[in-house]
């Protein structure tokens, strides 16, 4: 589903250089939950966006469903956004303006789909995420897990093979996050890959597989326990460097 | 997609109401005075009678002093306005389709109504050729026929206002008007005229409206009917009488001619040359042949109907809307950047930058056409203000041609202002704001 091989990226001022990403080796498969942990500046959101496509990257190639998406253009890269990547965002990005309907409808639009199926596009996936009876509601007259259950549905509504999540529970209190998280499980269970980054071990823990990034490196840990924070050290035994082994 | 742009522009312009008037305002203002001014030159400028004016000809005989030109600085050119003699000897040819020699005079009205108090009024003397060549519009009644023109027949053709004000705006033809010493039957009455410019007569007044009554032009002898216009000479042989001024060299009636064909033409022009050789046998026309059939546009264009300054005023005004335009530019640039958290969540949705920088430029568009509604619905009451200060009528107007003009002026310079904003936020970075927001 997700392939990164040898992704380095680095940001330059004039005065110094960044490394965010080095020789960055990351396989997702097709159906799988897979969490992504990390200290702050390790380099989990540059993963995201390059992940993403929001973001562009030095060396290294990344293929997506098994296209090499390094060098599409920008109309391309953003039809593979439309229909094949799912977002979530830690605190929601919905539009103000618009309410629960038109904030799903968003995607649809720019895949030019007749209204007809977007109308039905966009009830199932508020049903899907218990949302249907809040049709005209605008954000601001949501929770704070209302809101990000539209932005859930907004994610699911184009039926992407990847959903990338970022701290999809970061601004919600531990039942909303809880509710979110098995939304996700859901969808995964309903053969959709996610890939979420957390800084909670619980979160984590619901993957089944956590990746764990350090200095723009992935550590992973293809582990049957769970693990209660990251620590290096301690799982320094079961490293695998990717690209290394 | 567009509906959907739409949609959302107008989401954008009811969330800042304050920001959005102000924008919309700024292109009013500036399409209101490209269109008042844009206008005002377009109807001066506009030929009033595009499918015929190339056959309607105004007519020149070079029978100026013979030592000196007419115009010293261009030597070329024959006086502006013929002799009376001239006038009518020339306007007695069967060549033209159409033919009239003419000027304009002012007469008093004694109405029929004992309570209506006499008045004077603007009378054109003409034959009846005038009618057909300037297509003026009949409400009633016709031109007069050819024994009026030759045997002086008295009768007259008012306009729409006159024959309101005499006889209540009914079929008058038929009645009678005392103008002068002389009482006239009404044969035809005019539909409401006016022509922005009075293109039949630019030497006097050409912003004027068209004169209240048509007479026969063998009146003018007969009733002694001096022109209230320009009068040229170069003899000094007016003299004291009327009489007088018709036998001397003094150039004061304007004739006209339609001319349907080069034939035609070309027989006219021998005509005319052979009239002035003729005359140059009774020791007149001292100077050699150099007789006009002028295309009337030539004849305006050298008369200067549409002044430079209405030109100057175009461009200004042009200036004007260009630089409320640019003025905006900061604005939207502004209102686009700010926005940029939510353009960055449409391109992790899918959105091209294409797709950003279109839906941005239908906003700029939709600024632009509330800003030229608000600019055409000022236009309107500013076109009436001049026309009402300076043509002492309404006749400056809108039509289809200006408002799509107008409209068209609008989203331009919605365009200009938002081009540079539009481009800029569809290429800002998603990732940055996406995080932030």
């Amino acid at each position: 589903m997700l392939s990164m091989r040898n992704i380095t990226k680095i940001y330059r001022t004039s005065l110094i250089e960044t490394h965010a990403l080095s020789n960055f080796q990351f396989e997702v498969e097709a159906g799988e939950f897979v969490s992504v942990m990390g200290p702050s500046g390790s380099g989990k959101t540059t993963f995201l966006n390059i992940a993403g496509l929001l973001d562009t990257f030095d060396e290294g190639i990344y293929e997506l469903g098994g296209e090499d998406v390094s060098t599409l253009s920008d109309a391309a890269m953003s039809r593979v956004r439309n229909e094949k990547i799912g977002f979530i965002f830690q605190s929601f990005n919905l539009i103000p303006d618009l309410d629960v309907f038109d904030n799903v409808d968003v995607p649809l639009r720019y895949r030019g789909m007749p209204r007809k199926q977007r109308k039905s596009a966009i009830e199932r996936a508020l049903d899907t995420v218990g949302l249907s009876a809040r049709l005209r509601h605008y954000p601001a007259q949501l929770s704070g897990g209302q809101q990000q259950r539209v932005a859930v549905a907004r994610a699911l509504v184009g039926q992407p093979g990847l959903i990338l999540a970022d701290e999809p529970t970061g601004n919600l209190d531990s039942a909303m996050a809880r509710e979110i998280i098995d939304l996700l499980e859901q969808i995964n269970d309903a053969g959709t890959t996610v890939v979420m980054v957390t800084h909670d071990q619980e979160m984590a823990n619901r993957a089944a597989r956590q990746i764990f990034l350090l200095d723009g490196r992935v550590i992973d840990i293809r582990n049957e326990e769970a693990k209660p924070l990251f620590d290096p050290r301690r799982i320094s035994p079961q490293i695998t460097a990717p690209g290394m082994a | 997609m567009l509906l959907y742009n739409l949609r959302l522009s107008w989401t954008s312009l009811r969330r800042n109401p304050a920001l959005s008037l102000l924008t919309v305002t700024a292109i009013g203002l500036g399409i209101a005075v490209a269109s008042s001014f844009t206008t005002i030159y377009y109807l001066m400028a506009a030929d009033p009678l595009p499918h015929k004016s190339d056959t309607v000809r105004y007519v020149r005989l070079d029978g100026w002093d013979p030592d000196r030109s007419f115009s010293s600085d261009h030597p070329g050119r024959p006086p502006e306005q013929l002799t009376y003699r001239d006038a009518v000897a020339i306007a007695a040819s069967d060549i033209p389709t159409h033919t009239t020699p003419t000027f304009h005079g002012d007469l008093f009205v004694y109405p029929e109504d004992p309570n209506l108090r006499p008045f004077e009024l603007a009378v054109r003397l003409c034959q009846r050729g005038f009618f057909p060549i300037f297509e003026v519009p009949f409400a009633y009644g016709a031109p007069w026929d050819a024994r009026a023109d030759a045997a002086t027949e008295r009768v007259v053709v008012i306009d729409h206002d006159t024959n309101q004000r005499l006889f209540g705006g009914e079929d008058s033809v038929g009645r009678h008007i005392k103008l002068g010493t002389g009482v006239f039957t009404v044969v035809g009455v005019l539909e409401p005229w006016r022509p922005v410019v009075k293109f039949f007569d630019t030497l006097n007044d050409d912003t004027g409206p068209p004169e209240a009554a048509y007479i026969p032009f063998m009146h003018a002898r007969e009733m002694q009917i001096a022109t209230d216009g320009n009068i040229q000479g170069w003899k000094g042989d007016s003299g004291e009488t009327y009489e007088d001024l018709v036998a001397s060299e003094t150039t004061w009636i304007q004739v006209w001619a339609q001319i349907d064909n080069a034939d035609q033409e070309a027989r006219y022009q021998a005509f005319l040359d052979g009239y002035t050789d003729g005359q140059r046998k009774l020791s007149r026309f001292g100077r050699p042949n150099n007789n006009w059939i002028q295309p009337m546009r030539e004849w305006h264009v050298e008369q200067g109907v549409v002044p430079p300054e209405a030109r100057s005023m175009v461009i200004i005004s042009l200036l004007f809307l260009a630089v409320c335009s640019i003025n905006l530019i900061g604005l939207l640039l502004g209102k686009f950047l700010a926005r940029a958290p939510e353009v960055g969540v449409r391109r992790a949705l899918g959105a091209s930058r294409r797709a950003i920088f279109l839906q941005h430029i239908v906003e700029c568009q939709l600024l632009g056409a509330l800003g030229g509604l608000l600019g055409l619905a000022l236009s309107v009451g500013s076109l009436r203000v001049i026309s009402d200060m300076f043509l002492d009528d309404t006749v400056l107007f809108l039509d289809a041609n200006m408002i799509a003009t107008g409209i068209a002026l609008a989203l331009a310079s919605g365009l200009i202002a938002g081009v540079y904003p539009a481009w800029r936020v569809c290429t800002v970075a998603p990732a940055i704001h996406l995080k932030a927001q």
